[in-house]
């Protein structure tokens, strides 16, 4: 059974359980490889989770001259593995998003994997199973439509430009700002 | 407990060589469900997995939830026995040499009978906290009144919870500070939420909130700031900070006005209702508006949805809680539920948030001053006559009623109390007006102080005993439903630290009572006891025994006996606990707050918490994770406020009051009223914003208003974080 990692943006308080939880997975080492950002901090707390998309066809697996990022089966962008990484930092610089990171110390890639010690096991990402908001959830096909049919979803974007914005098919999926617009009110 | 809407069977993930431990997390009243992953081979905890079957919170965590682990093994910990021989270096770190426990007891036992023999029983006091286990809080309170005989005990709930329980009190005679279990939240019409940080202070309600608008259904906050919750909501009613009761008072208003009321509901089960439809009469929208600064008509849209909504909870927190009216709040906010008869069956009723772990059970087992196990009140012979039975000692030797938290401070400063037992609570940060506060620690003539960090206010302590962390100890809690849940002992004790139930049993001994303690060999016996203790009482635990608490994913209280299910939903039967089994509907005039901003102080301060931290910070500030997330406290201004003082984003500034003075590094945000200044509590020594509050109690509740007092802001520098020459 596929499962997809789903942001539903808008619910989002910004308490970074996501990141905490990121610590905690196997072999992070204490540090989180998913991001929150304000959006508006002299406005208001509006914060977007950004997580690892894990695109379909990834510039960070794409740019890497040694094969070192792995996708698995499922669609999984894996960490780059240890004894492929030359610590080029190429895919840091190509992934739209910002999600690599480089760590000098040990001369290595690393990101969101997914948490694929857990996924694989059918268990949700550490981010998604703490997520206080549901703003990060951890859907079946089945859900992932029920969701298609009531809301608009979205692509990320990663350019300025609308005719030219760099988007690919991902396989963790968004929704667009917004998401009570159509709801029907009890009363 | 049915299953919600929201659950799935997800099977936990396991590790080699460790073993899962099934407890709750340490800090809020959510007591959200958690796995402790424990290395077999060392007993050491290292690391947390999500409880994905825990009915309340179903894996989810907050960042303090998920590093909560990470105290136990903390590099802080305390060990052994602290003691300091002089005197001079009270109020610093300073001075303390390691000592054994029979050291440290002896120590103990020799000072307190010397200040009793000299100053008498009462001279000695004992302030203690609710984030530990009803066990615990029991026998402190035993403790008290048994072994120290004193009448001075109290708690840190005087700063949290007791507008609530008074509140409570007087609306329904009871005091359960919810009607309803969470796990019905979310199917509801409308959530009415006044006075709550709810996204920052109680994270894992959330998912739960937002079902509710997902559904079509309404959610309106009444909150001075636009915070994550209520910056989704359909009505955000932005009142001045204190002016709750008016607000209160107009919805009430405005649903009798509309035709909202369920008047068959308010003939036979309220009383008061004459009286109370007196008072609220003046609060027009347009009045109340004056008062409370919110437009009129967002007022009359916010009691149309709430009279309109079939079903629909009134919750609330410390918000209008901290104030100096705080419980008149509690029960103005209640009124709404009343007079529409929106009460007594599921998915509608009242509810607050209880900041603390064990806010609830803490309050009801006899660490107040006034109260004994179960909701007794020691000023009634009958209920203490129960208590002694249990407890073995003659009725002549139960002590009088007490003073609450703060007053315990000023009996300190007129050298009426003279010692202090501390455990589980910080008030060197945590009290209103700390200079007075911090002067009166600083004067004890002895101070003991268990915690499991060199905390602030054990700073000011003669001698410390290393306590255990919750991981360490098991018992039950009762979290903000009502609902009694059990922790479990994950690891041993480190170092030589101790639970608190043993430092008191062993206490005891030395202090001459070794008696009516020494039956209690494990916590487990201490939990039969205090069952007993409650039975009979309005806060009934007798049924709920460990076992049942485990297999049934906690029980509600009332819990009478082994048979009975326990309480999930209060009033079904539309029975108060008033003598004549009605609700008390109260006529409530309205009070400002006890200081209004004037020339000198035009604005209004207003105090709260961040999502990262939890109440006096000396748990999660020592949090790697949580500390860089916010390492240190602010001061929240309003663009136009910033430029009319010429102050700029993080710029380092003075705030002051009557009472005190801080430096705050300024977060210029559009999501606080013009009028208002926010900084979080959390933090201590010079930063600690309580050296600002104001001291001013709610007669009822004894509750200090820290969530308003006058306030001026003075620029002490240059732009961008650059300060004066000579200000630290």
């Amino acid at each position: 059974m596929k499962q997809h990692l789903y942001i539903e943006i808008d619910n989002c308080i910004g308490c970074r359980s996501c990141l905490a939880a990121c610590t905690q997975c196997g072999g992070h080492d204490q540090r989180n490889r998913n991001y929150v950002y304000d959006v508006n901090p002299f406005v208001n707390r509006q914060t977007i989770p950004l997580m690892c998309l894990h695109c379909v066809n990834p510039a960070c697996a794409r740019s890497c001259p040694a094969q070192a990022i792995q996708i698995t089966e499922e669609g999984a962008v894996l960490s780059a593995l240890v004894e492929k990484c030359i610590g080029c930092q190429n895919c840091t610089i190509a992934c739209p998003y910002g999600i690599p990171k480089f760590d000098e110390a040990q001369n290595l890639m690393y990101k969101c994997d997914l948490c694929y010690d857990r996924t694989k096991e059918g268990i949700p990402p550490m981010c998604a199973s703490v997520c206080p908001t549901n703003t990060l959830q951890w859907l079946t096909e089945e859900e992932l439509a029920a969701k298609k049919s009531r809301q608009q979803l979205g692509r990320w974007t990663a350019s300025r430009d609308p005719y030219d914005a760099l988007e690919g098919e991902t396989n963790v999926k968004i929704s667009l700002p917004g998401i009570l617009q159509g709801t029907v009110k009890l009363f | 407990m049915p299953e919600d809407k929201f659950f799935k069977a997800i099977a936990n993930k396991t590790h080699p060589n460790e073993q899962l431990v099934p407890t709750h997390c340490s800090y809020c009243g959510m007591q959200c469900g958690m796995n402790l992953r424990v290395d077999t081979a060392t007993n050491k905890i290292i690391g947390v997995e999500p409880r994905y079957d825990w009915p309340v919170t179903l894996g989810k965590m907050c960042p303090k939830g998920v590093t909560a682990y990470q105290q136990t093994n903390h590099e802080d910990r305390l060990l052994r026995p602290l003691i300091r021989d002089d005197a001079s270096l009270k109020g610093t770190k300073e001075g303390f040499r390691e000592a054994s426990w029979d050291e440290a007891y002896t120590l103990i036992a020799r000072r307190f009978g010397e200040l009793q023999q000299q100053y008498g029983k009462d001279s000695l006091s004992v302030f203690s906290g609710v984030s530990m286990t009803n066990e615990k809080c029991y026998l402190t309170g035993k403790f008290a009144r048994v072994a120290l005989q004193t009448r001075y005990i109290d708690y840190n709930g005087r700063f949290c919870m007791s507008s609530a329980a008074a509140g409570f009190l007087r609306s329904f005679g009871v005091d359960r500070g919810s009607t309803l279990p969470w796990t019905d939240l979310h199917e509801t019409d409308c959530l009415f939420i006044a006075g709550s940080n709810t996204a920052e202070c109680h994270p894992t309600s959330m998912f739960r909130v937002w079902e509710v608008q997902n559904r079509g259904g309404y959610l309106i906050v009444a909150d001075p700031r636009e915070t994550p919750i209520a910056r989704r909501a359909d009505v955000h009613l932005d009142l001045r900070p204190g002016t709750d009761l008016a607000l209160a008072n107009c919805m009430v208003h405005l649903l009798l006005q509309n035709g909202y009321a369920d008047e068959a509901f308010i003939r036979e089960h309220t009383s008061g209702f004459e009286e109370m439809k007196e008072v609220v009469k003046l609060f027009t929208p347009e009045y109340t508006s004056e008062i409370t600064g919110v437009a009129p008509e967002k007022l009359i849209r916010a009691a149309e949805i709430y009279g309109k909504a079939p079903n629909a909870v009134v919750m609330f927190a410390r918000g209008i809680e901290q104030q100096h009216k705080g419980a008149d709040n509690v029960c103005a906010y209640t009124n709404m539920c009343l007079v529409t008869g929106k009460i007594g069956r599921p998915k509608s009723g009242v509810a607050t948030f209880t900041g603390q772990g064990n806010g609830q059970g803490g309050r009801e087992h006899g660490q107040k001053s006034d109260l004994l196990p179960g909701y007794r009140k020691i000023t009634n012979p009958k209920h203490v006559e129960e208590v002694c039975r249990v407890w073995g000692i003659a009725q002549e030797e139960m002590p009088q009623p007490g003073v609450s938290a703060y007053e315990m401070f000023e009996l300190m400063q007129s050298k009426t109390i003279r010692g202090l037992y501390l455990l589980c609570s910080n008030p060197a940060v945590s009290a209103p007006n700390q200079n007075y506060v911090r002067a009166a620690l600083k004067g004890l003539d002895f101070m003991v102080c268990a915690d499991m960090f060199l905390s602030e206010s054990a700073e000011f302590a003669d001698v410390v005993l290393p306590s255990v962390s919750w991981s360490e100890d098991e018992g039950t809690v009762t979290n903000l439903e009502g609902r009694i849940i059990k922790i479990n002992r994950a690891q041993r004790p480190l170092g030589e630290s101790k639970p608190d139930w043993l430092i008191q049993v062993e206490l005891a001994e030395r202090l001459g009572r070794g008696q009516f303690f020494r039956h209690l060999k494990t916590a487990r016996d201490v939990g039969d006891e205090f069952r007993l203790a409650s039975k009979g009482g309005y806060a009934d635990y007798y049924g709920a025994t460990w076992e049942r608490i485990e297999k049934e994913n906690g029980l509600f209280w009332p819990c009478r006996s082994v048979n009975d299910p326990g309480t999930p939903h209060m009033f079904l039967d539309k029975k108060f606990y008033h003598a004549d089994g009605k609700a008390k509907l109260c006529a409530l005039p309205y009070r400002p707050p006890a200081e209004e901003p004037c020339g000198q102080y035009p604005l209004r301060l207003t105090t709260g918490r961040v999502v990262y931290h939890y109440l006096s910070g000396n748990q999660t500030r020592r949090i790697p994770f949580l500390r860089d997330m916010c390492p240190e406290p602010y001061v929240e201004v309003h663009p136009e406020t910033a430029s009319r003082y010429g102050i700029e984003h993080d710029e380092i500034v003075r705030l002051y009051t009557r009472r005190g003075e801080a430096l705050y590094k300024v977060k210029i945000i559009e999501a606080i009223r013009p009028d208002t200044v926010f900084v979080p509590y959390h933090f201590g020594h010079e930063q600690s914003v309580n050296l600002l509050t104001i001291a001013a109690l709610d007669p009822m509740s004894r509750m200090p208003e820290f969530k308003a007092c006058a306030a001026q802001i003075e620029k002490i520098g240059d732009a961008s974080g650059k300060r004066k020459e000579g200000v630290r």
